[in-house]
C-alpha cells in the first residue's frame, strides 16, 4: 500500500492548504448552467480548465464527454476511473450565481453534482501538491446527460467505446460524506402521462379528470402485492397536472421508480403497472401512457470485496461511519460492466435538490482525502484479482 | 465628433487571457499590482470575489500581489469573512484617523491608496455576483501591454454592435444614459465615447489616482473621467468589455440620490474650468416624495458633494511613497 494511503489522518489538512483553489473550482464550474442535454458550455469549460491545471491529455469523447487522462508510472496497468456528472437538474433561467461564506457554499445544482465536478478538476494540482503519480493512468471524466431523462447516456456511451480494460472506478456524488455504496438495485424509472383529449359530445362538466385518473392509478399502484424477497419498491417521486385551481384537469403526470434486488422482479412488476394502465386507460376512456425514463440493471460487489473493505479502511481512518446502501446512478453502468466501482458522498449538505442547496465546506476535505485514499487502494492492487458479484 | 478613440482604445477582455504574458510584462516593468474592494455590507458577495481572484491570479499566476478591503463600517460579516479569505482588511475610518471621517464608496477609494502598495491599482464593487477574473485581467491588460495607456475602465454586455450590424443599445444604466451621457455630450462630446461611465470597476496608475481629487460619494466616477481627461487627455484612456456583470439592482430613489450627486460634481468642474457661472449658490439637499397613506411625504437627504484633495496633498502619503 503506497504512502498516501498510510498518511490518510493527515491528508485533510494538506487538502486544505488548497482550499481556495478547490473552491474556485466548484463556483467557476457551478456558475454556469448546466441543463441536461445542454451542458455544452459547462463542458467547455471544464475541458479548458482540465488543459490549464494540467493534465497529460485533454480529450472529448464521441458522445461529448470531456475526459482528462493523468499517465501512471506503469504501462501495462488498465485506467483507473473518477467520474462525476456534469449535468443538473437546473434549467438555465435559475440564478446559478453562488454565495460563499466562513463554512458554506450555497447555490443551485451544488449538491448534485457540481460539488464533485469541481473536485475532479481539482485532482491533478492536489496529486501534484502530494507529489503522488499512480502507477495506472487516471481517467477523469466530467460526463454528460446523467440524471433524470439522460439516463446516464453519457457515460453509457463512454464504457461501450472504452477500448482498454478498466481497473476499477471511483463515483462521486456531492453529499452524504460517509456513504457507501458498491451495489444498485435493479430499477425502472417511468412517466406516467394522462392527457384528456377534446371531445366535442361530452359537456366540459362531464369530461374525465386527469388528477383524478392519476389519483385511481396511484390507488391501483398501491393494491400492488411486493414481495419482501427479492426485497421490491416502487416509489412514487413526482406528481404534476393541471393549470387553474377551477378548471378540471387536461393534463397530469406522475414519475415513479419500480426497485427490486432481481431484474426479473423489475421486469414483472414493471408489466403489471403496464397493464393496470391499460384497464385504466381503457375503463376511462382516456389517453394514459406509461413511459420508461430509465432503466438499470442490479449488480454489485460482495461486501467482503477487497475495494468494499478497503473503502471502510480509508473511512475508518479518516473517523467516518459508512453508511451502506444502494445507488442507481453511475455507479450501476461500471458494476453491470463487470468493472468494481465505489460511490462515495464528498461532504455534507442540505436542500440538495433545490435552489438554495447548500455544503460545508471543511468536512468536504475529509471527502477528499477519503477519495484519494481509495483511489491509492485501487491503484496498489485491491480490484486486480475479484470482479464483480 | 471623431470616434477614433472608440476604435482604437476598445477592447474586449479576451485579448488579454494569455495571463502569463500579462505576468510577464508585470515582471518586465518591474510593476506591483494591488485589488481594491471597498465595501459596505457585502457578506453575500466577498468571499467569492476575494477567493476566485486569489485562486487564479495570486496562487495560479502571480499577476495580483495583494487584495485589499476598505470597508465603511458593515454591520454584517463582511470583514470577518475578508479576513477568512485572506484579504488585507480596514475600516475606512482607520486609515488616516487624524482626518475627519466621511462615508463612501469614494472615501474608500482614497484612502484605500494610502495602504494599498501597488504601482497599479485595480478597483472592483464588491457586490458582482458573477465574479470571473476577467474582471481584473481585462482591466489589466491594456495598461500592461501598452505603455501609453494609464487608466482602463469597465463596460458590459457586449453593446457594440454585433455581427449583422443591428443596432443595439450601449448598455449603460438610467443615470448614464439619462443624465451623464446628455452632459458629456453638451460639454464634452469626446467623453460620449466611454460607454459606460459609471461602472464600478477600473485600474490605474498610482501616478494617476494619487494626483486627482476624489468625491467621498457616488460621484467618484465621473469626476475621475473628468479630471483625467482634462490633464491627460483621452488618449490615456481605455475601456475593456467584460462581458456580462450580474449585481443587486438599485431602487428609483437611490438612483436619484445617486444621480444628485454626479451632477453636483459635475457642475462644480464645470464651474471650475469656466464652462458655465451659476448666478446663485445650488442646495446641497435631495427632495424626494413617497406616497404615506394617501399623502405625499417628503425625503429630504443632505448630500453635499465633499470631496477629498488629491492624496498627493496628504504630508503622511508623500512621506510614505514619495520621500524625499
Amino acid at each position: 500500500m503506497n504512502r498516501v494511503f498510510q498518511n490518510l489522518p493527515g491528508l485533510p489538512e494538506k487538502i486544505k492548504a488548497l482550499k481556495d483553489l478547490i473552491i474556485t473550482n466548484i463556483v467557476l464550474l457551478g456558475q454556469i448552467p448546466s441543463p441536461t442535454f445542454g451542458e455544452k458550455r459547462r463542458v467547455a469549460f471544464f475541458m479548458d480548465r482540465l488543459a490549464e491545471f494540467p493534465v497529460d491529455e485533454c480529450t472529448r469523447d464521441g458522445y461529448g464527454n470531456p475526459i482528462g487522462i493523468i499517465r501512471g508510472t506503469s504501462e501495462g496497468l488498465p485506467p483507473i476511473f473518477l467520474v462525476a456528472h456534469l449535468d443538473t437538474a437546473f434549467k438555465e433561467a435559475a440564478d446559478f450565481y453562488y454565495m460563499v461564506d466562513k463554512k458554506y457554499i450555497a447555490g443551485p445544482g451544488l449538491i448534485d453534482n457540481t460539488v464533485s465536478a469541481g473536485v475532479l478538476l481539482s485532482i491533478p494540482m492536489l496529486l501534484q501538491r502530494l507529489k503522488w503519480r499512480p502507477a495506472s493512468d487516471i481517467i477523469l471524466a466530467g460526463v454528460v446527460q446523467s440524471i433524470g431523462k439522460g439516463n446516464l447516456l453519457g457515460l453509457r456511451h463512454l464504457l461501450k467505446t472504452w477500448s482498454t480494460p478498466i481497473r476499477g472506478a471511483i463515483c462521486l456524488e456531492g453529499v452524504e460524506l460517509g456513504r457507501l455504496n458498491y451495489y444498485s438495485e435493479g430499477m425502472n424509472r417511468i412517466e406516467i402521462f394522462c392527457r384528456i383529449g377534446r371531445n366535442p359530445v361530452q359537456n366540459l362538466d362531464h369530461r374525465p379528470n386527469a388528477i383524478i385518473i392519476l389519483n385511481e392509478t396511484i390507488d391501483r399502484l398501491l393494491h400492488i402485492r411486493l414481495p419482501q424477497k427479492p426485497h421490491s419498491r416502487i416509489i412514487l417521486g413526482k406528481i404534476a397536472g393541471g393549470h387553474k385551481h377551477g378548471e378540471s384537469a387536461n393534463e397530469a403526470r406522475l414519475g415513479l421508480e419500480i426497485r427490486s434486488d432481481s431484474d426479473e422482479m423489475v421486469r414483472e412488476l414493471r408489466s403489471e403497472v403496464r397493464a393496470l394502465v391499460a384497464d385504466i386507460a381503457q375503463r376511462y376512456k382516456v389517453d394514459l401512457k406509461v413511459k420508461t425514463i430509465s432503466d438499470i440493471h442490479g449488480a454489485g460487489l460482495a461486501y467482503n470485496h477487497p475495494l468494499v473493505k478497503s473503502t471502510v479502511e480509508v473511512m475508518k481512518q479518516l473517523n467516518l461511519k459508512p453508511i451502506r446502501e444502494p445507488s442507481e446512478s453511475e455507479l450501476s453502468l461500471f458494476l453491470s460492466n463487470n468493472i468494481p466501482a465505489v460511490t462515495l458522498g464528498l461532504t455534507r449538505g442540505e436542500n440538495p435538490h433545490m435552489e438554495n442547496a447548500r455544503i460545508e465546506i471543511e468536512p468536504l476535505f475529509t471527502g477528499i482525502a477519503q477519495v484519494l485514499g481509495v483511489l491509492a487502494a485501487i491503484d496498489s492492487g485491491v480490484c486486480d484479482e475479484k470482479r464483480v458479484a | 465628433m471623431k470616434s477614433a478613440w472608440l476604435e482604437k482604445n476598445t477592447f474586449h477582455h479576451s485579448a488579454f487571457k494569455d495571463i502569463e504574458r500579462l505576468v510577464g510584462e508585470k515582471e518586465r516593468r518591474s510593476l506591483r499590482i494591488s485589488v481594491c474592494l471597498p465595501t459596505l455590507n457585502e457578506e453575500q458577495t466577498i468571499a467569492k470575489e476575494i477567493l476566485i481572484i486569489k485562486s487564479e491570479l495570486m496562487l495560479r499566476h502571480p499577476l495580483v500581489d495583494e487584495i485589499v478591503v476598505v470597508d465603511s463600517g458593515s454591520e454584517d460579516h463582511t470583514r470577518e469573512i475578508a479576513e477568512e479569505y485572506g484579504a488585507r482588511v480596514f475600516q475606512a475610518e482607520e486609515i488616516l484617523p487624524h482626518l475627519e471621517t466621511f462615508r463612501g464608496k469614494g472615501e474608500n477609494l482614497w484612502k484605500a491608496l494610502y495602504i494599498t502598495t501597488g504601482d497599479i491599482i485595480v478597483y472592483l464593487d464588491a457586490d458582482i455576483k458573477n465574479i470571473h477574473h476577467r474582471f481584473v485581467y481585462g482591466l489589466l491588460g491594456p495598461l500592461l501591454l501598452f505603455d501609453t495607456l494609464k487608466f482602463s475602465k469597465a463596460f458590459y454586455d457586449r453593446p457594440i454592435t454585433d455581427k449583422n450590424n443591428i443596432r443595439r443599445p450601449t448598455g449603460g444604466g438610467r443615470v448614464t444614459e439619462l443624465m451623464v451621457r446628455p452632459l458629456f455630450s453638451m460639454f464634452f462630446p469626446e467623453l460620449t465615447q466611454i460607454l459606460q461611465p459609471l461602472s464600478g470597476e477600473y485600474a490605474g496608475f498610482r501616478e494617476v489616482f494619487e494626483a486627482i481629487p476624489f468625491p467621498i460619494g457616488y460621484g467618484v466616477e465621473t469626476a475621475m473621467i473628468l479630471d483625467i481627461y482634462r490633464r491627460w487627455g483621452l488618449d490615456v484612456m481605455a475601456q475593456v468589455d467584460l462581458d456580462r456583470r450580474v449585481h443587486r439592482n438599485q431602487n428609483i430613489h437611490a438612483l436619484g440620490k445617486m444621480a444628485f450627486v454626479i451632477l453636483k460634481t459635475f457642475c462644480s468642474r464645470l464651474e471650475k474650468l469656466k464652462l458655465v457661472n451659476f448666478s446663485q449658490e445650488t442646495f446641497d439637499e435631495m427632495i424626494q416624495y413617497t406616497l404615506v397613506k394617501n399623502r405625499f411625504q417628503p425625503e429630504t437627504q443632505p448630500m453635499k458633494g465633499l470631496e477629498r484633495p488629491p492624496m498627493l496633498e496628504i504630508p503622511e502619503y508623500r512621506e510614505k511613497f514619495h520621500p524625499v
